[in-house]
């Protein structure tokens, strides 16, 4: 995924690590995760998460949470500490690099009001 | 593209009048055609054009304005969904850069690359994407036909039918009998007939007909989160569901429109209320008549990529493709769209490419907060698209756990709504 800096998001949030991936083109990551890689891996999340951060029923938002707390909870779902069996299935295959792409991704987004 | 870069070139062009058209724009580009505005591809659509950031024209063609989604159907049934609350239109879609043609796609020249539609127009592709859904085998029921679904409607395709449904449910007396004829394997959205038969029964009760009954004829044996849905039944709709396996009804022998009735090898049910009819299927026709679906009637894929296994150049999402262990789902087709997306994008940009992943979770409402769900996580292995987790509700969980799980249902439809249509 070609992904070009967003860096109004970025300067708010992270510091920004900017180099040339094995592909090619410069694209952004955090200094934990790569967040192309994550945002491919978050449309997996996006079938029942709203990017926007919009909180309908019982599934909540999970844009703009610090990376270290996602990946904690996200954690506790593949450990099968927390409850609710389609996040354990869905926290249970990713590995910690791929945890923390995807929370350098949604931790990079902004609930929108 | 992010969100806030969309919002911004969404309103420069409304303020100066601007349509944002890739395809007029952009002769040079390469072209990736979807056919069919479901669940896998309006996902494809509007992932293509949000990742590509313009390097990519992507026309979506779909025969009608709006979708209606065959998922929270049976909520429609049942009274607890409204019918413009399971409509989406495609100005979501068209804003995030698709060119959005309303036609039927007639055929393809698969050795053009090219698409033929209704309007007689031709669209070139360089890669398609087929989600046409599902067709019905009218023949598979004895007696029944395109012109019975009038009076034995089946309801299995959204629109008129859904509504020709709830009607005929509303008007069943207090007393009359309904018969669900059951459909044979492989079937769009497995839980399906069942969350139907608890969306009926509610209504009925609902309105006080509690007399009413109904019976299933099944051509299997078993059904997907059987347990779950017979103690469900059992708990809210006492003497109201009769379901019955083909061991014991021995087989469906024929149904007769004008009177109303199903003979089947055990028992002949006359002047019914209410019949419906869910036939067996196969893939929606422009995937058969272009020579992609094999003797099953649906179409084989590359597990790594939802290519078609016949010509590489075309990706089959959804109920008309061969998905291995997923089922035919809005979820799943969502899930392939990602997959495909993502390789038709590589394929034409050079852009990154990861092993396919995907996901799918069914819920169903069997009564007011008391839903249940089955789900896994699927991957390539072994030439077909493989389960490596699946889980599903358990029968005698806490009302808690149901309510929350219905909580989970709405907040899924809303998430996956978006994720299509934008």
């Amino acid at each position: 995924m070609k992904r070009r800096p967003k860096m109004s998001q970025k300067a708010a949030i992270l510091p920004v690590i900017l180099f040339l991936s094995a592909t090619g083109p410069a694209y952004a990551a955090s200094p934990k995760g790569d967040k192309a890689f994550g945002e491919y891996l978050a449309g997996e999340c996006m079938t029942c998460h709203q990017k926007s951060g919009k909180v309908v029923g019982g599934v909540p938002a999970i844009v703009g949470w610090p990376e270290d707390q996602f990946i904690a909870v996200m954690d506790a779902y593949r450990q099968k500490d927390r409850e609710n069996e389609v996040m354990r299935t869905i926290a249970g295959r990713f590995k910690d690099d791929e945890l923390a792409a995807l929370a350098a991704y949604f931790g990079s987004l902004k609930p929108q009001k | 593209m992010t969100t806030s870069r969309r919002e911004l070139l969404v309103g420069a062009g409304a303020a100066t009048g601007l349509i944002y058209a890739p395809a007029v724009l952009a002769n040079a580009k390469p072209n990736v055609v979807v056919i069919g505005g479901g669940a896998g591809g309006a996902t494809a659509a509007r992932y293509i054009a949000k990742d590509s950031e313009g390097k990519l024209a992507v026309t979506l063609i779909e025969e009608n304005a709006n979708y209606q989604t065959c998922f929270h159907s049976n909520l429609f049934l049942g009274g607890v969904r409204d019918y413009a609350s399971i409509q989406h239109g495609y100005a979501g879609i068209a804003k995030g850069g698709v060119n959005v043609i309303r036609a039927r796609a007639t055929m393809i020249e698969r050795d053009k690359k090219m698409v033929l539609l209704s309007n007689g127009k031709r669209i070139p592709y360089d890669r398609l994407i087929i989600s046409p859904g599902i067709d019905l085998k009218y023949d598979s029921v004895p007696g029944w036909s395109k012109a019975a679904e009038e009076i034995m409607p089946h309801a299995w395709k959204p629109g008129a039918q859904t509504r020709l449904l709830r009607r005929k449910l509303d008007a069943v007396p207090n007393g009359g009998t309904i018969v669900m004829v059951a459909p044979p394997n492989p079937y769009r959205c497995p839980p399906g007939p069942d969350e139907r038969i608890s969306m009926m029964a509610h209504a009925l009760k609902k309105a006080g007909k509690t007399k009413s009954k109904i019976v299933v004829i099944d051509p299997k044996e078993n059904f997907s989160k059987q347990g779950l849905f017979q103690e469900g039944w059992e708990r809210h709709y006492k003497g109201m569901v009769e379901w019955l396996g083909p061991k014991v009804h021995d087989g469906l022998k024929s149904v007769d429109p004008k009177t109303g009735t199903v003979v089947t090898g055990f028992e002949t049910y006359k002047n019914c209320a209410l019949v419906n009819v869910i036939p067996a299927q196969m893939a929606g026709a422009i995937a058969r008549d272009s020579g992609l679906a094999n003797a099953s009637g649906f179409c084989a894929i590359n597990p790594e990529t939802m290519q078609s296994s016949v010509d590489p150049n075309i990706f089959v999402l959804g109920d008309s493709s061969i998905a291995g262990d997923m089922p035919k789902s809005a979820f799943s087709a969502n899930s392939q769209a990602k997959v495909a997306a993502m390789h038709v994008r590589a394929a034409l940009t050079g852009s990154r490419a990861f092993p396919a992943r995907y996901a799918n979770t069914c819920w169903s409402l069997i009564d007011t907060d008391d839903a249940v769900k089955v789900g896994g996580a699927y991957e390539a292995k072994d030439g077909k698209i493989t389960a490596s987790s699946t889980f599903v509700s358990k029968t005698g969980e806490d009302a808690a756990l149901r309510k929350a799980t219905q909580a989970e249902n709405m907040g899924w439809y809303a998430g996956i709504s978006t994720d299509i249509f934008g």
